[in-house]
């Protein structure tokens, strides 16, 4: 046995393998290929996977009713999907891959703003539209790319609802703490500006690692400042951490809000009674009021939530259905622009204007939907109601919070 | 322990990896944006390893920290871009300058420490000039930088800068390794007091090494930023590259010229594989991909390679290790 | 005031870090083996304790000697069957071997219970009591104090056990032990179980406080690093020192607040940067760390 002669041949047998795309089953002529790199793995698995849901339960809806009108053929609808691994740059390659060696014909964007961000780059090089419902930094939509629309509200409007209602109920003093990652210091950031805007005073504004396993320090500084308002702007690991702790250090605040916790089950089952009462941002309920002004999909917030937890057995969240109306936008336009070319779809959706499920799909001139409000939710008796904005809500808010041991 | 083949390692794996060099050099001919991306990575990850490997494989100095380099190196190159000055070959100077320097003023206290200690040093010092650069405004901050690209129909310029950055890590290897730098390297490695008894003064020579490993995994960074378009802490200072050029040098044969192409090419190919037929679990079969190689293989391809007596030879490897 | 709440938080979570980092610490320091999966056992703890909690209702404190002895039984078949092929090879050897093993087990355990972020919440959580003004959360002190118990315990067997002084013989020079009688590759695994039967006990106890997910165990990991060095290698007390000290750093770094060139920095944003100071000065001063011994 030559090892010498297996490892020539393995190693061109590797190289040939790499360069030689795995020829792709070619596109039916009557299917749309839409591409999407989503976190299947690493630390945005989760999301990765409610985005993922969003999408094939809006491909599946479309394919099971006809399929899409493209300039009078019918089309049914496919999406490749590639593992980006929860990193940057990866997102943006296997984008390009979709592009290049999958030949798909636009792209769904990933999770995540620093994902969104670098296939946003790529997608502008490569001229093909993407839409994404997932990624809510203002960074995206400032470079001036053509290519690439957002669905959902901007990061700075995350905790506005929140800050807006302790107002009405005459909170002065807000204190913000925000993991060291782009989208949550620019949730944090909008917060800030929104409360200083309206005549309330920040009195902790500072930001911890990513990382961080301990957030004592953080408590300690903000239990001294006595605020009305706590606002977290992080990821689910560290609103558990946070709240936990606020809890264990007996700080008392008249209302506690975080940007990401509170819309996944996940924060409920793991906090029990304490979660009670916790306000979360979110970019859209199920309970929110909206009609739809176009046919081709669900046409209430409830309609989708009740098909969608027949098929995945859970209630849909922002991440879903936010991912569900990135596709839905791409169906719009393209039935308006009645045909697959991209330059025709892109002019298609810059002027998109329609009303669905999720609310208003609307673009302005960066590509960003500025047009749609958030909605703040509040955690009562175990389960996520929709409270604010008024025009919207179920219920009422719970203000000023009870104290801790008796939620 | 000395390789097999001497210090620069098996002939024939080098001359194979030459010859692979080259014909590298045609893959922007097939014209496919994303089979360019592949390669260019695997480049990359070569002159890491390569940085890796002079200082860890021939110094014996094991660095958890490669990346802090390479990430310097992104950073100067993004600043640059950001300011007017496009020119990779400028992005690549000042990455080469600045990660020198920075491994010869931070390279003389803790070069001090050995072994383990040394190991952990770096690995803090990477952890520690991320959230130092995440915490700058002026670089960017946690949101990181945007950077002009060429067009589409040059992008292949790139490519062929991040293949000179790899062509003259592994020439620079080569050359060290045959010079009086490498004898005095591996002289470190196998017996450092010993070496100050014979006249070779260690902390010059650890030094110069850092420095070398440090511009090699910096000039990667600075092509790796403009061709990626985007910079932001997290990206540029990944954890996970700390590890890859280690695990490449390993799997490749450490020590060797020819061990660190060998292992990127086998890594990152073999992740791109497994990427594309098993979507979901691509990661679980990487990670038992690698557990064999190493329980089978402890010594690396090269020295797979280089191995004599066939099966029976490699039957009788199995139990060199083991207790 | 703040000071000194910080100081108490920081010796409260130092302990979690000290028995994360112990296992850790024994298994370089002894065999030689950079275990980095440790995070991935530690990870496997947290879901033990999370497991026994929700089925069972059995108690997150209870479930750490459960745990240990779990993880305990896993690490010593991974070491016998698996590590010890490449055992006395050079540690980057089994460093890489480590390596793909974490990338296995974080996967599987993707596989097994989705990237959804479990938690245990126990009725005493976040139940607290005050000394004047500071206030201590009675779950951090129990698992301080379990992981002081720990550690005495782990010290106690070591030195005076009869495997324990086969491990440290093994540890000193192994053909001298394998003279003496000892059978080294079953000293091996038990070491090696030992870590990953403490990484096991660590994950239970954190259940309480942190969020049980996949990746969970990757700041641990680091961090173990740090501790382990900052304390010196392969020493119970310097793991326990080492973990308390990092604790305390991490605890008061928040209140460092300065400005320098227009460029605001406060120490909550520069944990990283503060504890690597602190670690290169311990470094420089003492090489081998604070309780280590002088051996390369």
């Amino acid at each position: 046995m030559n090892f010498r002669r297996i490892a020539v041949v393995a190693a061109l047998a590797l190289i040939a393998i790499l360069i030689i795309p795995v020829a792709p089953a070619p596109a039916a002529q009557d299917t749309i290929l839409f591409g999407s790199p989503v976190s299947l793995t690493g630390a945005l698995t989760k999301e990765g996977h409610l985005t993922q849901e969003g999408y094939e339960f809006w491909k599946n809806y479309v394919n099971a009713h006809g399929g899409i009108k493209v300039g009078g053929k019918t089309y049914k609808v496919d999406i490749k999907y590639y593992d980006d691994e929860s990193k940057n740059e990866t997102a943006a390659q296997l984008a390009e891959r979709l592009i290049d060696q999958d030949h798909v014909n636009f792209i769904l964007g990933p999770y995540g703003s620093g994902t969104a961000f670098t296939v946003a780059q790529m997608v502008e090089r490569k001229k093909i539209p993407m839409v994404e419902g997932n990624g809510a930094a203002e960074k995206i939509f400032s470079q001036g790319f053509r290519y690439t629309f957002g669905v959902l509200s901007p990061a700075k409007r995350y905790l506005e609802g929140i800050v807006e209602l302790g107002r009405e109920k005459g909170a002065k003093t807000v204190a913000i703490s925000a993991a060291s990652d782009a989208f949550s210091l620019e949730v944090a950031k909008g917060a800030a500006d929104y409360a200083t805007a309206h005549g309330m005073k920040v009195v902790y504004d500072d930001k911890y690692p990513n990382d961080a396993t301990d957030v004592s320090g953080v408590i300690t500084a903000i239990k001294a400042t006595n605020p009305d308002i706590i606002l977290n702007a992080g990821h689910l690991q560290d609103a558990l951490l946070i709240h936990k702790a606020l809890k264990e250090q007996n700080v008392m605040a008249k209302a506690y809000g975080y940007s990401v916790g509170p819309d996944t089950p996940d924060f409920v089952n793991a906090l029990g009674k304490d979660a009670n009462d916790v306000f979360g941002g979110a970019q859209w309920s199920d309970a929110v009021k909206y009609k739809a002004d176009h046919p081709g999909f669900y046409d209430t917030a409830k309609a989708y939530a009740v098909a969608f937890e027949k098929v995945y057995h859970h209630r849909p969240d922002y991440h879903n259905a936010e991912s569900s109306a990135t596709c839905l936008a791409f169906e719009y336009a393209l039935e308006k622009a009645g045909t697959l070319d991209p330059e025709k779809v892109r002019d298609a959706l810059a002027a998109l204007d329609v009303t669905t499920f999720y609310g208003i799909l609307k673009f302005d001139s960066r590509g960003l939907n500025v047009y749609k409000p958030m909605v703040t939710n509040q955690i009562q008796n175990g389960t996520l109601v929709t409270v604010f904005p008024t025009g919207l809500a179920e219920k009422k808010p719970i203000y000023p919070a009870p104290p801790w041991g008796s939620r | 322990m000395i390789s097999l083949a001497g210090i620069t390692g098996s002939r024939p794996a080098l001359i194979a990896v030459m010859v692979m060099m080259v014909a590298l050099l045609g893959i922007p001919a097939v014209h496919n944006g994303y089979v360019e991306i592949v390669f260019r990575n695997i480049l990359m990850y070569a002159a890491l390893a390569y940085g890796w490997n002079l200082l860890g494989g021939y110094a014996g100095y094991v660095s958890f920290g490669q990346v802090a380099f390479f990430g310097i190196g992104t950073y100067c190159s993004a600043l640059l871009n950001t300011h007017g000055i496009t020119n990779i070959g400028a992005g690549i100077a000042l990455a080469i300058v600045v990660n020198a320097l920075v491994a010869i003023v931070l390279g003389i206290p803790i070069l001090r420490l050995r072994g383990h200690y040394f190991g952990i040093a770096t690995l803090g010092l990477s952890l520690a000039i991320q959230d130092l650069v995440a915490n700058i405004d002026a670089l960017g901050g946690t949101g990181g930088l945007a950077l002009k690209q060429v067009d589409d129909a040059h992008f292949f310029v790139y490519y062929y800068a991040m293949w000179a950055v790899a062509a003259a890590c592994l020439l620079g290897t080569w050359l060290v390794a045959r010079s009086k730098l490498g004898y005095a390297f591996v002289a470190i490695r196998e017996n450092e007091d010993a070496a100050v008894v014979l006249g070779v003064s260690p902390t010059r020579y650890k030094v110069i090494a850092w420095a070398i490993a440090g511009a090699m995994a910096g000039a990667a960074g600075a092509v790796y930023a403009p061709a990626n378009g985007f910079i932001d802490p997290a990206g540029a200072f990944e954890v996970d590259n700390n590890v890859f050029p280690i695990v490449m040098s390993l799997l490749g044969g450490i020590g060797t010229v020819a061990g660190p192409f060998v292992g990127a090419l086998l890594l990152a190919g073999v992740n791109e594989v497994l990427q594309r037929f098993f979507v979901k679990i691509h990661t679980l079969f990487f990670g038992a991909m690698i557990v064999l190689v190493v329980m089978f293989l402890p010594r690396g391809i090269v020295a797979l390679i280089g191995m004599r007596g066939g099966w029976r030879g490699f039957r009788r490897s199995l139990g060199a290790y083991r207790v | 005031m703040e000071f000194a709440q910080d100081v108490i938080n920081g010796i409260l979570a130092g302990g979690i870090l000290a028995v994360a980092a112990l296992g850790f610490s024994l298994v370089w320091g002894i065999m030689n083996i950079i275990n980095l999966a440790h995070g991935a056992f530690i990870m496997l703890g947290a879901y033990c304790a999370y497991e026994l909690f929700t089925r069972f209702h059995i108690d997150p404190f209870i479930s750490v000697p459960i745990a240990f002895v779990f993880l305990f039984a896993l690490g010593y078949l991974i070491q016998r069957f698996v590590i010890n092929y490449v055992v006395r090879a050079p540690v980057l050897t089994t460093f890489l071997l480590t390596f793909g093993l974490s990338l296995l087990i974080v996967n599987v355990a993707l596989l097994i219970w989705t990237g959804d972020t479990r938690g245990v919440s126990p009725s005493y959580v976040g139940a607290n009591f005050s000394i004047g003004p500071l206030t201590v959360s009675w779950a951090k002190l129990w698992t301080l104090i379990v992981a002081l118990a720990i550690t005495g315990i782990m010290a106690l067997w070591l030195g005076r056990s009869r495997m324990g002084r086969a491990i440290r013989a093994t540890a000193i020079d192994v053909g001298a032990a394998q003279l003496a009688g000892v059978r080294v590759a079953h000293v091996y695994a038990v070491t090696f179980g030992l870590g990953t039967g403490l990484a096991g006990a660590a994950g239970a106890l954190l259940s309480l406080s942190y969020g049980i997910n996949p990746t969970m165990g990757d700041p641990f990991l680091i961090k173990s690093f740090v501790v382990c060095v900052l304390g010196g290698l392969g020493s119970v007390q310097g793991a326990l020192i080492g973990g308390l000290a990092y604790g305390i750093v991490e605890g008061i770094a928040p209140l460092i607040d300065f400005t320098v060139f227009g460029q605001h920095f406060s120490g909550s944003g520069l944990q990283n940067v503060i504890a690597l100071v602190v670690l290169l000065v311990v470094l420089i001063v003492r090489p081998t760390g604070i309780m280590g011994r002088a051996t390369a």
